[in-house]
């Protein structure tokens, strides 16, 4: 079975199918919706965005830490988008129908990234527990494919982290 | 958090990495507690995320970081990180950028 991330020397290899990049290719669409929510009470914002501090004394300190920070983390996350943009559509063939795309640095990094908060947010829909099993997916719930997307990319995640952690410190 | 779980080594007191030397009187407010970071457990982020994300922006090996991966794991929480209030609040954000949530507190 051919490893998901392979390193050739800075760069990430990622190797699709045409289906998995079209899948990947609408989280920066997506994701983009929801940075931009405006709705105080929507959960998934407020896990993409939460707060700081939980002391209810602390509130000014709080205001003034997101009004600095925020802008800054939406700003790192939207920039993300763009280079996962870029790659997928950079996309080449490679063995067996399949494409590949080659991640550098920052690529890597926000392909996490998106990784991530697209699980965090179709987590936070869908509602997931510590205890999810999703061997037993039911495909006739409507909400199967969101927990069918939610493991592929979990697994997708998980197999880039190994690849990451494999360089770091041990 | 999802993932099996990663072999941690035989339990050893939690390092928290302390700031070294006398604070600087003329800057800080000697009233100024020191500020602990808190990593909150959710059950979307992977284990060895975590512990990525823990080494990428501490520092930590990879022993320290499982370690404190396997508390927020296994307690719901776990105090990543200590410093005056600017420091913490910096690290919160990036956690945060990174999909974690985390928060600043005083030791209690």
């Amino acid at each position: 079975m051919s490893r998901r991330f392979v390193r050739k020397g800075d760069v990430v290899r990622v190797t699709l199918s045409e289906p998995e990049r079209e899948l990947l290719r609408e989280l920066p669409e997506q994701l983009r919706g929801l940075y931009s929510s405006d709705d105080p009470d929507d959960a998934v914002t407020a896990r993409l965005f939460p707060r700081a501090y939980l002391d209810p004394t602390e509130e000014a300190a709080e205001r003034e830490w997101e009004s600095l920070v925020r802008p800054e983390i939406l700003r790192e996350k939207l920039a993300a988008l763009e280079l996962v943009v870029v790659a997928l559509d950079a996309a080449s063939p490679g063995r067996r129908g399949r494409l590949v795309v080659d991640l550098g640095e920052d690529d890597v990094a926000a392909f996490l990234g998106v990784l991530n908060d697209a699980r965090l947010a179709l987590g936070t829909t869908i509602g997931v527990t510590d205890d999810l099993d999703l061997s037993v997916l039911d495909p006739s719930d409507p909400e199967s494919a969101a927990y069918a997307a939610y493991g592929w990319l979990t697994y997708l995640q998980g197999e880039l982290v190994e690849t990451l952690l494999g360089k770091m410190p041990g | 958090m999802t993932g099996a779980p990663v072999e941690a080594p035989v339990e050893a007191p939690l390092e928290l990495p302390l700031e070294e030397g006398e604070p600087d009187v003329e800057e800080s407010d000697v009233t100024d507690r020191p500020w602990i970071v808190i990593v909150w457990n959710d059950p979307v982020n992977l284990m060895s995320y975590v512990v990525f994300v823990l080494q990428k922006l501490f520092g930590y090996s990879r022993e320290k970081a499982t370690r404190l991966m396997l508390q927020v794991h296994h307690e719901g929480k776990a105090a990543v990180a200590e410093g005056p209030r600017e420091k913490a609040e910096g690290d919160v954000a990036r956690l945060h950028g990174h999909g974690l949530w985390a928060t600043l507190e005083h030791p209690s």
